[in-house]
């Protein structure tokens, strides 16, 4: 087992207006994963995620990032150098007059020297691939597929072993879903950061994340690697989780020999070629 | 035959932008019918549905050139109630759509504008309501209610109104699993009512390409291709270098019949359960060789 | 899928709802208010907004919060909630006391008091004093209003006192803005939050400064907006005439749904009566001048100064 990021334990969430959302959730998350959460809306995604960087305070039980209890005042400052957020909309997350200090903004709230900060900033434009030459733009002039990695990159620059990104392809097309997700794949395997989506794409998912979390009115229904997750349609129906249509064709067709847990068409065509 | 639509030789330029979004489409849609749009993102979709429905030329400032028809009548020379009257319209951001402070508020506003009695808007929000499932939500506001929900409530605005032609610009994209397949629900039963012409743009092909009875992909301002979804879906190169995913069965199928696992002459399969079947038959053709 | 099961994931997708949304809170649907008519509600808040002007004596004033208070638990309006207007009303207290301690006017009539270092003149300091009760007493009626109300309800209040169709839609479209404005205003809070940002470290000066930076995304994100509110009015056949289909005349088909009860006309003929007693009373005999404050009687003969 790889060392544990974050540690959630009987974590219980109310919205002020008396609204549950969260009932006894215990998962951990460990370094270098590749997480999915999914569920339906109102299935307590968004507010798990906010636990899980300490925007939320639980209302029952903890959540333990790097040793941090959430619970605990004053360490916001802490937590964001740990985990990282990505909200859906970047114009949300981009209030800073250009892209220069847009990045800037976290390291200058975590206390950093100038010098580090700069540092900072360049590493996390490159890594980010936002070029130069837009630094002195002002962020709303950007098209939105730049926005969202100038939001990435802004996370970046805190240097966060984790990193949640909620709904990072609703709205885009297949082009740009797939440039995105490949940037996060890099971000996991190159630069070894945990990644947690939150998604309503089952491809998505399938294609990238190795361990998937399905939620379910608060609870945690289902959480183990993606292809075990998918080849249980059962329990995802309760979620009106449909797996990817190339893992229900397999499905359908097991009496032939062939797996309950392909999950995209070039594993069927060679689950199909050793099928007899 | 008559026609819903007819666009002759359009070409629109938004302005302050530098290429055209649009460059002279030719395109007929028969009435009544399922025309399924796909593409990729700033190729022209949008552009295309928005020339339709009005909202270019009446919303947006450009060159317009050439001529969209509905049901004959020329969309340019048609007010906002005019064209509300032929043309319904759902976006894709569940958000943006609402002007009212609740549900129910907005879905009898086109009602009023279009002068209905008092009677005659309880029957047809009634009915709205109904066959979009949202009756439970009248009374709330269309800020507390769920992606999915507000979605439903946009179409069920759009029906109460009754339009001949209904579009939807990627009316699942921006919700959960089970909103998409309600809405699916929904798309199904007008479809089989058979009394609207419908246009819907959907990254989702797999749930589309069944419904659809002609496939059409926008590239670069332009139609590209227009087929009846069994033949659209025949080449998935060609769509994926344009940015379109194929189902996934269908693509599994190709496979199948490049390598010749099945007939030639094997038609493509456009849901899971054609692609079950002719699987099937090549598992079980290959167990008797 | 067939409808019957459709209909059954719908039902589990809808939370019931045992509270209503306001624009300042939620209120449970069982809240006596909804009895009344939205016109009598609508009532009520002139009434509680209007009537603190008529009287200048603060002891009035703050019976009248109090009432308001009473009516918001009856009402079942989450008292606790109030917590947050607690800034506001300090501010504004400091701010007007200050303001006239700094720079009182000039005027041969007031008492100077030698308060250590600096003098205060008596007049336009209790002066001030009962100005700011009467203030508070109207904030109190506004917040009872829009703790209770929604943005329907005013709206239909509003078109049963004839205020045109169109003027009452602007007034809704931009409450509706003011909402997603503090949505949005709320997530980016967050956002920044999410960026290390730990405001309640923060010194005065630089939390303005925040508050300017909050601007940018709030106006990209209405910008973007307003394209597609207008394109949502377009879509559903409103025209800048306002022509309505078919020849006809506008119906108001939400308003058609309440009905004018026999509490609400009783309820506005009571708060109409105590209105005009109140106006009368103060006119003709001045009885709720500040000459007739007991604080203002007490604190003059304690210090000894005349009327």
């Amino acid at each position: 087992m790889t060392k544990t990021l974050i540690t959630v334990e009987e974590l219980d969430f109310t919205y002020p207006d008396g609204t549950p959302a969260l009932l006894d959730v215990n998962l951990s998350i460990g370094e270098k994963e590749f997480v999915a959460l999914i569920g339906q809306n109102g299935s307590g995604k968004t507010t798990l995620s906010k636990c899980l960087n300490g925007l939320f305070k639980p209302t029952r039980g903890n959540v333990i990032i790097e040793g941090i209890n959430t619970r605990q005042k004053g360490v916001i400052k802490q937590l964001v150098t740990k985990v990282g957020y990505v909200f859906q909309n970047p114009d949300h997350q981009l209030f800073n007059r250009n892209v220069w200090s847009e990045i800037a903004y976290g390291p200058r709230n975590i206390g950093l020297s100038e010098a580090e900060v700069k540092e900072r900033v360049e590493e996390a434009a490159q890594v980010a691939g936002v070029h130069e030459d837009t630094f002195d733009t002002h962020p709303y002039f950007l098209d939105k597929g730049l926005r969202q990695r100038v939001a990435i990159a802004s996370i970046l620059a805190m240097r966060p072993n984790t990193i949640i990104v909620d709904e990072p392809t609703t709205g885009q097309d297949m082009r740009q879903s797939i440039e995105v997700m490949n940037f996060l794949r890099r971000l996991w395997k190159e630069e070894g950061h945990t990644i947690i989506i939150i998604t309503h794409e089952m491809r998505i998912v399938a294609d990238y994340a190795e361990r998937t979390i399905v939620l379910g009115q608060g609870r945690v229904l289902l959480d183990a690697s993606t292809r075990e997750v998918f080849s249980q349609p059962e329990i995802l129906q309760e979620t009106y989780v449909e797996p990817p249509q190339i893992t229900r064709l397999s499905q359908a067709l097991t009496s032939f020999g062939l797996p309950r847990d392909v999950l995209t068409v070039e594993e069927m065509k060679e689950a199909f070629t050793q099928a007899t | 035959m008559s026609y819903a639509v007819t666009i002759t030789d359009l070409e629109w330029k938004y302005e302050h932008r530098k290429n055209f979004a649009l460059k002279k489409v030719n395109l007929q849609i028969e009435e009544n019918t399922f025309l399924g749009i796909v593409g990729a993102n700033e190729h022209g979709k949008t552009s295309l549905v928005s020339a339709i429905s009005g909202l270019i030329p009446h919303s947006y400032n450009g060159i317009y050139r050439g001529k969209v028809e509905v049901f004959g009548q020329v969309v340019q020379e048609m007010d906002a109630l005019e064209l509300a009257t032929q043309v319904g319209l759902v976006f894709a951001d569940p958000e943006s759509q609402f002007t009212a402070m609740t549900v129910e508020e907005e879905l009898v506003f086109g009602l009023e504008n279009m002068g209905f009695e008092l009677h005659e808007i309880r029957e047809r929000l009634e009915w709205a309501a109904e066959i979009t499932m949202i009756q439970d939500l009248l009374d709330k506001s269309p800020y507390d209610i769920s992606g999915g929900q507000k979605q439903r409530v946009a179409i069920a605005c759009v029906l109460a109104m009754n339009p001949p032609i209904i579009i939807m610009d990627e009316p699942t994209s921006m919700i959960d699993p089970l909103g998409k397949r309600l809405i699916f629900d929904i798309l199904r039963k007008l479809k089989e009512a058979g009394d609207h012409t419908l246009i819907v743009i959907e990254h989702n092909v797999e749930q589309l390409a069944p419904l659809a009875d002609q496939m059409l992909l926008v590239y670069e301002g332009n139609v590209d291709k227009i087929a009846p979804p069994r033949e659209f879906f025949t080449d998935a190169d060609y769509l994926n270098a344009r940015g379109v995913v194929t189902p996934e069965s269908t693509e599994f199928v190709q496979w199948l019949k490049a390598e010749a696992h099945v007939p030639p002459e094997t038609p493509l399969p456009i849901t899971l359960e054609e692609g079950i079947e002719i699987t099937q038959q090549a598992l079980k053709s290959r167990r008797q060789m | 899928m067939t409808t019957s099961t459709s209909s059954q994931a719908v039902q589990q997708g809808v939370r019931v709802a045992k509270a209503r949304k306001t624009l300042l809170g939620h209120v449970p649907i069982s809240s006596p208010f909804y009895k009344f008519h939205p016109v009598t509600r609508l009532i009520m808040f002139v009434f509680f907004g209007v009537i603190p002007l008529f009287i200048f004596v603060p002891e009035v004033n703050f019976a009248l919060l109090l009432i308001n208070l009473m009516l918001m638990r009856w009402g079942r309006v989450n008292l606790r909630g109030l917590r947050i207007y607690m800034p506001i009303i300090f501010t504004v207290a400091i701010f007007m006391f200050t303001v006239v301690i700094l720079a009182p006017g000039n005027d041969p009539s007031y008492t100077p008091l030698q308060a250590g270092p600096i003098t205060i003149y008596y007049q336009p300091v209790f002066f001030t004093f009962a100005a700011y009760w009467r203030l508070i007493a109207m904030l109190f009626g506004t917040i009872l209003y829009f703790s209770t109300n929604r943005e329907r309800d005013m709206l239909v209040a509003l078109r049963t006192l004839r205020l045109p169709f169109i003027a009452s839609y602007v007034i809704g479209l931009s409450i509706r803005s003011a909402g997603m404005f503090m949505e949005d205003f709320r997530t980016i809070r967050e956002a920044e939050q999410a960026r290390g940002l730990d405001t309640k470290a923060m010194r005065f000066s630089d939390q303005v400064k925040l508050y300017m930076m909050y601007l940018i995304p709030l106006f990209s994100i209405a910008l973007r907006r307003a394209d597609e509110i207008s394109n949502a009015l377009f879509a559903r056949g409103y025209t800048l005439t306002g022509r309505v289909g078919r020849g006809g005349k506008r119906q108001d088909y939400i308003r058609s749904l309440y009905k004018i009860r026999s509490r609400d006309i009783i309820a506005i003929a009571a708060m109409a009566l105590i209105f005009a007693a109140t106006g009368y009373v103060q006119m003709r005999y001045g009885t709720f001048a500040i000459e007739h404050s007991p604080l203002n009687i007490w604190l003059r003969g304690q210090l000894g100064i005349p009327f």
